[in-house]
């Protein structure tokens, strides 16, 4: 069975870390590690690792927590801020569709108007004639979805939640 | 739900609601500022042995704190607080491994810059140390390197060790062992287990 564990683990982190190995340590330890193959590991693990780390600490240059904190404030009210323009995006972008289809179908139906009315002008006529027409009824419903939509639209942009 | 003020201009209305944002936060900024004084060296070394990239660990040390103070939790203590740090953390040196999976990084300190160098009297004797440990802890997985820097150079408990990675504490002592023993054969150029 291999042994992964050692219970003089403790006292060789401490020599290690109180800076006590390999010269200032009991015998009575030292001949311990020469002995033990978990300790070894640990002695040669635990030597290289906090010689890096005094190194790399007097090394590290970071932020100033001011730095770090304005950072962060700053983050967290730009993302909630584009959070909450998302509705008026949407809105903008649904009120934008509503106005580009009415333009398209009363654009179609001018053109329809136009071909088919004749040369001479006649306005009692062209309004039974338009008022008549199938056509006529998308117009209306074209216009009443506008009516609709455009104050739904302007509630969601202006209402506060 | 606020109440409707028809005055208020968009501009007014998300002006209250980034103030809202930054209430949110899981501190207020001196609890902030003593917090990340006390814990952001510790962070950005172990970040910077982890990921072996120093640019790197700037970067994840910064998002490390914003997601922390982003957080909808609560903390017993200190130590519950430092290490559910580490775990984000943790976590995001993982997220970001995923995604350069290929891209080998060497974790080869820079034994070069003048603060290393003047602070040592064994110059040479510590760069090659230092950089046979930077060979050694870029041939381990992630896990390993993060397990026995938590443990061997920053003196984590194994319950502490458990709470920053998200591990079992039962699974540590064995994961622990099964590190040190493939680090301690990679710097002593000794391959396989010792006797």
């Amino acid at each position: 069975m291999t042994i992964i564990e050692c219970p003089r683990e403790s006292d060789v982190l401490d020599a290690v870390a109180s800076r006590k190995w390999p010269h200032r340590v009991s015998p009575d330890l030292a001949g311990h590690v020469a002995s033990c193959a978990v300790c070894r590991d640990v002695v040669d693990v635990a030597q290289a690792m906090r010689a890096d780390h005094e190194t790399v600490w007097q090394e590290a240059n970071i932020p100033s927590s001011g730095q770090a904190w304005w950072r962060a404030e700053m983050r967290a009210r730009q993302e909630a801020i584009r959070q909450a323009s998302r509705p008026i995006a949407i809105a903008q972008g649904a009120a934008l569709l509503v106005v580009l289809s009415v333009t398209v179908v009363i654009g179609w139906l001018g053109w329809t108007w136009i071909r088919q009315t004749p040369p001479t002008f006649d306005l009692s006529a062209v309004s039974a004639q338009t008022l008549t027409s199938p056509l006529a009824l998308s117009l209306v419903v074209a216009l009443f979805a506008l009516a609709v939509i455009t104050p739904v639209a302007l509630y969601l942009v202006l209402s506060d939640e | 739900m606020f109440p409707r003020d028809v005055t208020l201009t968009d501009v007014e209305r998300l002006d209250r609601v980034a103030a809202r944002a930054v209430e949110t936060l899981q501190m207020d900024e001196d609890t902030f500022r003593a917090f990340y004084d006390r814990t952001a060296r510790p962070v950005w070394v172990y970040l910077a042995r982890i990921t072996g990239d120093r640019a790197l660990a700037d970067d994840l040390l910064q998002e490390s704190y914003y997601r922390f103070l982003r957080a909808e939790r609560s903390f017993d203590s200190e130590s519950h607080r430092r290490n559910y740090l580490y775990r984000i953390a943790t976590n995001l040196a993982h997220d970001r491994h995923r995604s350069r999976r290929g891209v080998v990084s060497v974790p080869v300190p820079a034994e070069h810059e003048p603060s290393a160098l003047a602070s040592h009297h064994d110059v040479a004797g510590d760069a090659e140390r230092r950089t046979d440990l930077g060979r050694a802890m870029a041939k381990l997985k992630p896990r390993e390197r993060e397990l026995l820097w938590l443990a061997y150079a920053q003196g984590s408990s194994h319950e502490e060790i458990a709470d920053s990675l998200g591990l079992r504490r039962a699974s540590i002592k064995m994961l622990l062992f099964r590190a040190r023993r493939r680090l301690a054969a990679l710097l002593t150029g000794q391959p396989g287990q010792r006797a």
